[in-house]
């Protein structure tokens, strides 16, 4: 127990790390030098420092758009198996809880962007509604494959210790498919390019950064300390994925977090060798996850 | 059961005084208002009683000595009262100041003693257990209902709302009459009783007529036609019982149905889970293309009765393939969602109402900003739509999480409901997911940003008894969330008295849910707790300014530049654009110096326009031919009921 909440509390200090990676290999590929590696703790104490100011049409709900999402992603941080070791706490269909909590932070922050009265927000968050929608789906059809294979309900069954090495000795072609899956659902649901591009100058074509655009200081600051925590729960299940060994602990942990840094790698090089798809062809690029999870349940029919 | 009768009593005396004292509007209110509430509280208490102990009861009165009335108490029918009294009584309290400013008191005398008769024919109709005594309810409901559907019947549309309302129930009714017709056919009994002598292919008939016919009353799709122009003509408190119990005398239906017939084919379950999961998404997709706030609620009342549907096809899919766990998870699911949407649906309707009390109108995209000076509204209806969204920690959550296992019990290897519960599971997510966009929607348009209309920026809000009641359903959104074990009881006893052949022992994996729920609810709160001090931390003596929201560079932003509801559904909608066509009324602007233009959009119901094409037109066509049968003559009509007993004689 102690061991998970330690295990818990590195996760949330770690998390801007990886962010930091992925901006890092943009770089590289662009032939810069980048910011430091760091670059996101400084951010996020440069944030903290601040005073803020609030739009006079916002409300109550505004200030608590920042609460909300930052308290969902710690919460999935919570039930999560973080290098493999038993997460804090777990029931039996704690994955279903998890998702739910992710959508009432998705909920706040809807409602926190609303608050402003800016079109510009209002379109943010029409997109936001809609994709995560395809991304919900897709996680579920892969939670169908996870159960037939396991007969269990909980992250921590199939992420914790062995367990995802026992997932690829039952089904290991299926599993490839759910990894590139679960790799579309990250980036749709962290605001990557294809699917959103953080890093662009205009507002019209923005997603999440849209927004957050009233947010500013301590509040922003818990917004993206919330962005990172949900990378990091993302990257989590791939990097426990493609690296599923369980061997001693120190030898698991060291295995664990190369993981992140491949899936970090793997986003910014994506990041950086693709453009960001047209709006209304994003929702085919998300279908995509879903057909191959459901792919890969259809092919588990017949190993059983 | 004699407690339950002088509840009804005392409901329908406080219905017959508000006729009496009709010209005395305010008398007449305070009246049928107490009557009527304390009647529901008396029944509530009784049936609460009643659920504990597990107590079942029959009462049957001769009439005429023709046919006997004969109601039968239990389990699953105190469940059903449970929600009907709860509802109702809220309601009523409702009612008392909205109904305060309508200037003709005769007319809402009428009103209260049609209200009266719609809660107790409602519960007459769960009760009831032969074939007449039920029918005679349910009619006396769908007319109760349809009178008050016409409330404000000088407006053309409300007029048509009550006549699609009356053709539906009637239809519907005539489909369970069939059903009955064949029941009765086998048994020679116009009791609800034993089924065993029916053949199994007459079963199946009778499933599929009861279930077309309570379909068209509980709004499942294709039947919800009704529904969406219903809801929005009535009273908002009318809309709240209509949408929050009265659709689900039809689920009750469904239930009491294939409980008698004790069928074991995996048909039945499809059968839900397919119509669950159209009406569901369907139901979820044309709410979120409304622009009338109360239609809008009324579409999500038939995504919830999909959802509903699907916890209970898993059950019986359950049933069929032996999959004890499965069946008493999706029964369960089932109706405790079905307890939970009376709650939350009924709360957002009484919302509703009081956004239509006080700016006068529906149009979401005419709202916004309301929060500010609306604020018991405000966070009552957040409230709602976090729990019809399903998101925990509301009671909202808790239902579907109970579905969700229930589902993917069937989906562990060598079970045949394999496909089907992948079809719920998913449908439940996405159904879930367009859920949020839509109340996202409700909340962010209506309740946030700045008032896009003189009257939204007038909105005050008042009426003590109106927000007394919507704050009690919302706190009960948040208590159910947090602690469903208590509340788990009641559907846990109906789903015992199903006669599945259950043992109590396996409810108990069922508590364990519950508290696993309990457990998610407690760390949610306890980490926003943790993030809300870690907030006021970092606030601690800061320096905080207001100021206008940032224009992206534009420095003259105005109310109309917001993002409105249609806007914000657009982009979901393109995507459903084959199920939910989009019809555009939008001239080209000519000339270099446009003056004037407009736009106009509205999302058809594909179902509504397949019915008029198929089945309305070509009805209408018939009948018109037909019309020089009705020539006004009272002699010739007696000799057609002539003709008919002359020619009725030769089949018997």
């Amino acid at each position: 127990m102690i061991e998970s909440i330690l295990l818990f509390i590195l996760a949330i200090l770690t998390a801007p790390f990886f962010s930091g990676i992925i901006l890092k290999v943009k770089a590289f590929f662009g032939g810069k030098k980048g910011p430091p590696i760091l670059i996101q703790y400084y951010t996020l104490i440069k944030l903290m420092k601040k005073g803020s100011v609030y739009s006079k049409s916002t409300t109550f709900m505004f200030k608590l758009g920042p609460v909300i999402s930052l308290g969902a992603a710690l919460t999935v941080l919570l039930f999560l198996p973080i290098a493999g070791h038993v997460p804090v706490f777990s029931f039996h269909g704690d994955v279903i809880f998890i998702l739910y909590v992710l959508g009432l932070g998705r909920f706040f922050t809807i409602a926190a962007a609303m608050d402003t009265a800016s079109p510009f927000e209002g379109m943010g968050a029409a997109r936001e509604a809609y994709f995560p929608i395809i991304c919900e789906a897709a996680f579920f059809m892969i939670l169908i494959l996870f159960y037939r294979l396991t007969g269990e309900l909980s992250l921590s069954s199939y992420f914790s210790g062995p367990n995802p090495f026992l997932l690829w000795n039952i089904a290991g072609a299926p599993l490839l498919f759910v990894v590139f899956s679960f790799f579309i659902i990250l980036l749709t649901e962290n605001s990557r390019v294809p699917v959103d591009d953080p890093a662009t100058h205009l507002e019209l074509t923005m997603i999440h950064e849209v927004m957050v655009l009233d947010h500013s200081g301590p509040d922003f600051g818990l917004i993206e300390l919330g962005s990172f925590c949900k990378l990091f729960f993302y990257s989590t299940l791939i990097s426990r994925l493609i690296l599923p060994f369980d061997l001693n602990i120190s030898l698991t942990f060291v295995l664990y977090f190369m993981g992140l840094a491949v899936v970090s790698m793997a986003v910014g090089v994506t990041e950086s060798v693709m453009a960001r798809y047209r709006m209304d062809r994003v929702p085919q690029f998300v279908l995509t996850s879903f057909a191959l999870a459901f792919f890969a349940t259809i092919i588990t029919l017949e190993f059983i | 059961m004699s407690q339950f009768f002088i509840s009804i009593l005392i409901i329908l005396s406080g219905g017959i005084l508000s006729l009496v004292l009709a010209r005395q509007a305010k008398s007449a209110r305070i009246v049928s208002v107490f009557l009527i509430s304390f009647g529901c509280l008396w029944g509530l208490i009784d049936i609460t009683s009643t659920l504990i102990h597990s107590i079942s009861d029959e009462r049957t009165f001769e009439y005429l000595n023709i046919f006997s009335l004969s109601f039968k108490m239990d389990g699953l029918s105190a469940f059903f009262l449970f929600a009907v009294f709860g509802v109702c009584l809220l309601s009523s309290i409702y009612s008392f100041h909205y109904m305060a400013h309508e200037k003709k008191p005769v007319r809402v005398a009428i009103h209260y003693f049609f209200f009266s008769i719609l809660i107790s024919s409602m519960a007459l109709v769960i009760t009831a257990s032969n074939i007449l005594t039920f029918m005679l309810s349910w009619e006396a409901m769908s007319l109760s209902s349809f009178f008050l559907v016409i409330y404000n019947h000088e407006a053309s549309e409300n007029r048509k709302a009550g006549y699609l309302y009356f053709v539906f129930s009637h239809v519907g009714a005539m489909f369970i009459l069939a059903a009955f017709a064949m029941m009765y056919a086998h048994t020679g009994n116009l009791a609800f009783g034993s089924m065993t002598q029916v053949p199994e292919t007459v079963k199946i008939l009778i499933f599929l007529f009861s279930f077309i016919g309570f379909g068209s009353k509980a709004g499942v799709f294709p039947f919800h036609v009704w529904l969406p122009f219903a809801h929005p003509a009535a009273p908002s408190h009318i809309s709240a019982v209509m949408s929050g119990v009265m659709i689900k005398t039809g689920i009750y239906g469904m239930i009491r149905i294939y409980m008698l017939l004790d069928l074991h084919t995996p048909l039945p379950g499809m059968v839900m889970i397919i119509a669950g999961a159209v009406s569901g998404i369907l139901g979820v997709v044309y709410a979120l293309g409304q622009h009338d706030l109360k239609r809008l609620l009324a579409y999500s009342s038939v995504e919830n009765i999909g959802i509903i549907l699907m916890g209970l096809g898993i059950g019986m899919m359950g049933v069929s393939s032996n999959n004890t766990a499965m069946a008493i998870l999706g029964f369960t699911g089932g109706f405790f969602h079905i307890l939970n949407h009376s709650i939350f649906k009924s709360l957002l309707f009484m919302g509703a109402g009081m956004v239509l009390h006080q700016t006068g109108t529906r149009s979401i995209d005419a709202l916004g900003g309301l929060l500010k000076k609306m604020k018991i509204t405000g966070v009552t209806v957040i409230i709602g739509s976090l729990a019809i969204s399903g998101l925990p920690p509301l009671n909202g959550f808790a239902g579907e999480f109970l579905i969700y296992l229930g589902g993917f019990k069937g989906v562990a290897p060598d079970t045949p409901a394999f496909i089907m519960a992948i079809l719920a599971i998913i449908s439940l997510a996405v159904i879930g997911g367009l859920a949020l966009a839509c109340f996202t929607k409700v909340v962010g348009v209506v309740f946030q940003g700045e008032p896009r209309t003189r009257a939204a920026e007038k909105a005050t809000e008042n009426g003590a008894f109106m927000l007394f009641s919507m704050s009690v359903l919302a706190a009960l959104c948040v208590l159910i969330g947090i602690f469903p074990g208590f509340i788990i009881q009641l559907p846990l006893k109906a789903v015992a008295s199903l006669g599945l052949g259950f043992e109590t022992a396996l409810f108990e994996p069922v508590m364990n849910i519950t508290g696993n729920l309990s457990f998610g609810a407690m760390v949610l709160f306890l980490v926003f707790f943790l993030v809300i001090l870690i907030q006021a931390f970092f606030y601690n003596k800061k320096t905080i300014t207001a100021s206008g929201t940032w224009g992206c560079g534009f420095t003259q932003p105005t109310v109309k530049m917001q993002y409105t509801g249609s806007s914000y559904a657009s982009f979901i909608m393109d995507f459903f654009r084959p199920v939910a066509p989009l019809s555009e009324d939008h001239p080209a602007i000519e000339g270099r110096f446009p003056l004037k233009t407009h736009y106009k959009s509205h999302i058809s119901d594909i179902a509504g326009l397949h019915m008029n094409q198929v089945v309305v037109d070509p009805i209408l066509f018939l009948f018109d031919k037909l019309r020089w049968i009705q020539h006004g003559d009272i002699h010739l009509y007696i000799g057609y009921i002539l003709l008919a007993i002359v020619l009725l004689l030769f089949f018997i």
